[in-house]
């Protein structure tokens, strides 16, 4: 599954298909299998207080597992360490489908690294990402918000915000 | 184990009501930037390129491409030109398309419209 | 770092009889930090006597290139503790081998493996040097600070035998939900952990080699986001390594700002810890108060600090951000005060304690032998702990109080963290009583440090949440980093992980004495 990573028309008309699918197929439960492609460990505190009180994403349906046999959505993060690239496409690889990549920080997102030898500078070139979620780290409210947006069950915000003060609305 | 038992009772429900209510913890989230396009000149927004840690800012001829998604709130572009940049407030950020999070913002010298979520790949 | 100005003649004079011996007339400066250059040939005796030294440890070892030729230059950081100072020793290497560190201080085995990695020199002797960065692929060939290694290192696996049949199986690197990645390989006979490995290659960022060429504003970024779970103490210890090297003194707020930051860091890694320490055996009510509290210490860090994390609170000369004292005084109590409750009924619950004691137990000896920091160390009674040894404003006014144990067992660590928690309350309300807030001391002139190397290299320090942090620069004339050596508390503490996990424990007791030293991979494989 592979919506959202292009941008002419007719791959977003299918897209929006594969959307609707999605919603279908994982909207009122999934199970999330994290990945940490060489984060600071910052990242994954947020992840692990999803399942915490304040947050506790059960309620809304989500689930954490440990085996990627048994899951719906990779939850991505870190700049994807080339020496760690054969394990995060095996993991992907293992996921029956089915399935979603959520991108998850700003490291993951293509910020902080830059390609170099030791980094990727990213995880788009390795795993094809689904959604995109920013932050650093993203709190477990952002995450909510990633979470729900790939399921389709809350609409995305960002691509009418200009992030522009003066006149044009935020 | 009533001790614990009766702790929980006691202290009661924590969890957000998000999304179905707005959380005011949400106040408290370092947010990345908005900018006023009216105090970005050119040298303004070659400033905060040269200052973002994280690539998030680069000047395109007469536009600054802010890539929201490589942003991390870090704050050194407020810091620099504190009246071009102020907190967007903005936490609900997650797009399924990536070019929805790189933003083109006019500067002051151009004089082209204002565009967002163009075909700009990161 | 604000120099504590120390006469010699005060100190102890068995330091100077040591100083004289290793060819020192007198330190550089009367301050926390000597600096002695030690020719490659006396290095072996050098490190005999100062490891003989009392309280004397082997904090880090690590090279760079000289200026001319292949030559490599030795640093070797000694925290004399009892002597409140740290001793830096320098050795020009032009030969491929040096005097064997590890064989006097077996803490340096690690750091001697990173060193051959990085610049293809190694200690004498046939000890098998083990891969530290290097992935296992036959064509990589990564970045390094200086020469490749030749032959390439390799992975070492002692024979095991216990009653005759061992086996080793790979765990990782992807492993529990919500974790980093680490693989390591687990010797076992069944049940028992008979040893344990760690390969954190697949997080190696090469973090040192990045920051070369870069100011020291632009690197104090990436260190923060090098272990950002627990970046505070880290930030601050790079940020005092490049103001001692361009002579920068923070403004007392901003270092009453910084210890407020580094107090929070501390408070809500310890919530963390206890978290992590219910989720391991089990008790999910347990790690649900656990999660309250450190929900609520990450919302005190954000309403105080601007992020839950404490990014972006050190700088270059101080403090980027002061704390809001307001909401810090209105929600510290509360905040505190929900660990503390969860904690007394950790405590009250058997079934939890049986799962600690004796669990994981690392003994004085090899904690002092390792080179072990933090709660770790202090849990087997050592009582190590920068705040108080080498003492740096404000520290050296509030007197911290260093809690220890014994036992060295997971229970140890985890009544070592729940004391330091109670004593940073109290250090932040005394803080916040002197005052706290942003500043920063800019430097005079130019960038610092022309001319001489020496003028322009700093060590810094900070006792982060996991135990003392530490970092080293060296600028050029133009202040841009030519070396920078990060050494996080983790990555001394993971060579206890090992030790710790051996024999007596088993498979189910892995995740609960990961828990207890509270590391991250992130804070080694830099």
């Amino acid at each position: 599954m592979t919506a959202g990573t292009d941008t002419s028309r007719g791959v977003k008309e299918t897209s929006e298909a594969l959307r609707e699918a999605v919603a279908r197929q994982f909207g009122r439960s999934l199970h999330i299998r994290t990945l940490d492609t060489g984060s600071c460990a910052a990242c994954e505190q947020e992840i692990r207080l999803l399942a915490a009180p304040h947050y506790d994403l059960h309620r809304l349906g989500f689930f954490f597992t440990p085996a990627p046999r048994h899951a719906d959505l990779l939850m991505a993060t870190g700049p994807m360490i080339r020496a760690f690239g054969p394990a995060a496409r095996k993991t992907y690889e293992a996921m029956p489908g089915p399935k979603l990549v959520v991108a998850t920080g700003a490291c993951a997102l293509g910020g902080v690294y830059q390609p170099d030898a030791f980094t990727h500078g990213g995880i788009a070139g390795t795993l094809p990402v689904d959604v995109w979620i920013p932050g650093c780290p993203p709190s477990p409210l952002a995450l909510l918000q990633g979470l729900l947006v790939a399921v389709g069950r809350l609409a995305e915000k960002v691509q009418d915000l200009s992030f522009t003060q003066n006149g044009t609305p935020r | 184990m009533p001790l614990w038992f009766i702790r929980g009772l006691r202290r009661g429900v924590v969890t957000t009501r998000y999304p179905a209510r707005p959380d005011d913890s949400a106040a408290l989230l370092p947010t990345p930037p908005s900018f006023r396009p009216g105090a970005l000149t050119i040298a303004v927004a070659d400033r905060l390129a040269q200052v973002c840690p994280s690539r998030a800012l680069t000047r395109e001829g007469e536009v600054l491409l802010y890539d929201v998604g490589a942003c991390t709130a870090c704050g050194r572009c407020r810091a620099e030109v504190p009246a071009a940049v102020t907190d967007s407030g903005q936490f609900e950020l997650a797009a399924t398309i990536r070019a929805r999070l790189i933003k083109r913002i006019p500067l002051a010298d151009g004089g082209r419209a204002p565009g967002s979520g163009a075909e700009v790949s990161p | 770092m604000t120099a504590i100005q120390r006469d010699l003649a005060g100190r102890d004079p068995g330091l100077a009889g040591l100083l004289a011996a290793l060819g020192q007339d007198g330190p550089a400066a009367g301050g926390p930090v000597i600096t002695a250059d030690v020719p490659a040939g006396r290095l072996e005796d050098a490190v005999r006597r100062i490891a003989a030294r009392p309280a004397a440890r082997l904090a880090d070892v690590f090279a760079s290139a000289a200026d001319r030729g292949d030559a490599v230059i030795l640093r070797l950081i000694w925290g004399l503790d009892a002597d409140h100072a740290y001793l830096v020793t320098e050795s020009v290497i032009e030969a491929e081998r040096y005097p064997s560190l590890s064989d006097i201080a077996p803490a340096a085995f690690y750091e001697e493996c990173e060193i051959y990695e990085q610049f293809g020199i190694r200690p004498a002797g046939t000890k098998p040097l083990n891969r530290v960065a290097l992935p296992p692929i036959a064509d990589c060939d990564l970045p390094r600070l200086g020469r490749a290694p030749a032959p390439p290192p390799a992975d070492v696996h002692a024979p095991h035998v216990v009653g005759g049949h061992a086996f080793e199986f790979p765990f990782g690197p992807v492993r529990q939900v919500g974790v980093e990645s680490l693989y390591y390989g687990l010797v076992t006979s069944g049940e028992e952990v008979v040893d344990l490995y760690l390969f954190t290659w697949h997080k190696y960022r090469g973090v040192e080699w990045r920051l070369q060429g870069r100011t020291p504003r632009d690197a104090l970024f990436h260190v923060e986001r090098t272990e950002g779970l627990g970046a505070v103490g880290p930030a601050w210890a790079f940020a005092a390594a490049a103001e001692a090297a361009l002579g920068l003194a923070p403004p007392p707020q901003a270092e009453r700002s910084r210890a407020i930051a580094l107090e929070l860091d501390r408070l809500y890694n310890h919530a963390a810890a206890t978290a992590a320490l219910c989720q391991s055996t089990g008790l999910v009510i347990g790690q649900a108060a656990a999660e309250i509290a450190l929900e609520r210490l990450l919302r005190l860090n954000a309403a105080a600090f601007g992020h839950r994390y404490l990014f972006g609170v050190v700088d270059i000369g101080g403090a980027a951000a002061g704390p809001d004292a307001a909401a810090l005084r209105r929600d510290l109590p509360g905040a505190y005060g929900e660990l503390r409750r969860a904690a007394d009924a950790l405590l009250s619950t058997n079934s939890f304690l049986d799962r600690l004691e004796a669990t994981g137990i690392l003994s004085q000896e090899a904690a002092a032998r390792l080179g072990l920091v933090g709660p770790v160390a202090r849990a087997t009674g050592l009582p190590i702990d920068v705040r108080a040894d080498h003492p740096a404003s404000p520290y050296a006014e509030l007197l911290p109080e260093v809690a220890t144990a014994d036992g060295g067992d997971v229970l140890a660590r985890f009544r070592v963290m729940l004391a330091e928690a109670a004593e940073s309350v109290r250090l932040i309300e005394e803080m916040l009583g002197a005052g706290a807030g942003p500043g920063r001391a800019e430097p005079s002139g130019g960038a610092g440090g022309a001319g001489s190397d020496a003028a322009a290299s700093g060590l810094g320090w900070a006792e982060s949440c996991r135990g003392e942090a530490l970092a080293w620069v060296a600028l050029d004339d133009r202040g841009r980093i030519t070396r920078a050596r990060l050494r996080p508390a983790s990555v001394r503490n993971w060579r206890g992980f090992d030790d710790a996990c051996r024999s007596q424990n088993v498979f189910t007791d892995i995740p609960i004495i990961e828990a207890s030293f509270w590391l991250t991979v992130a804070g080694t494989a830099r």
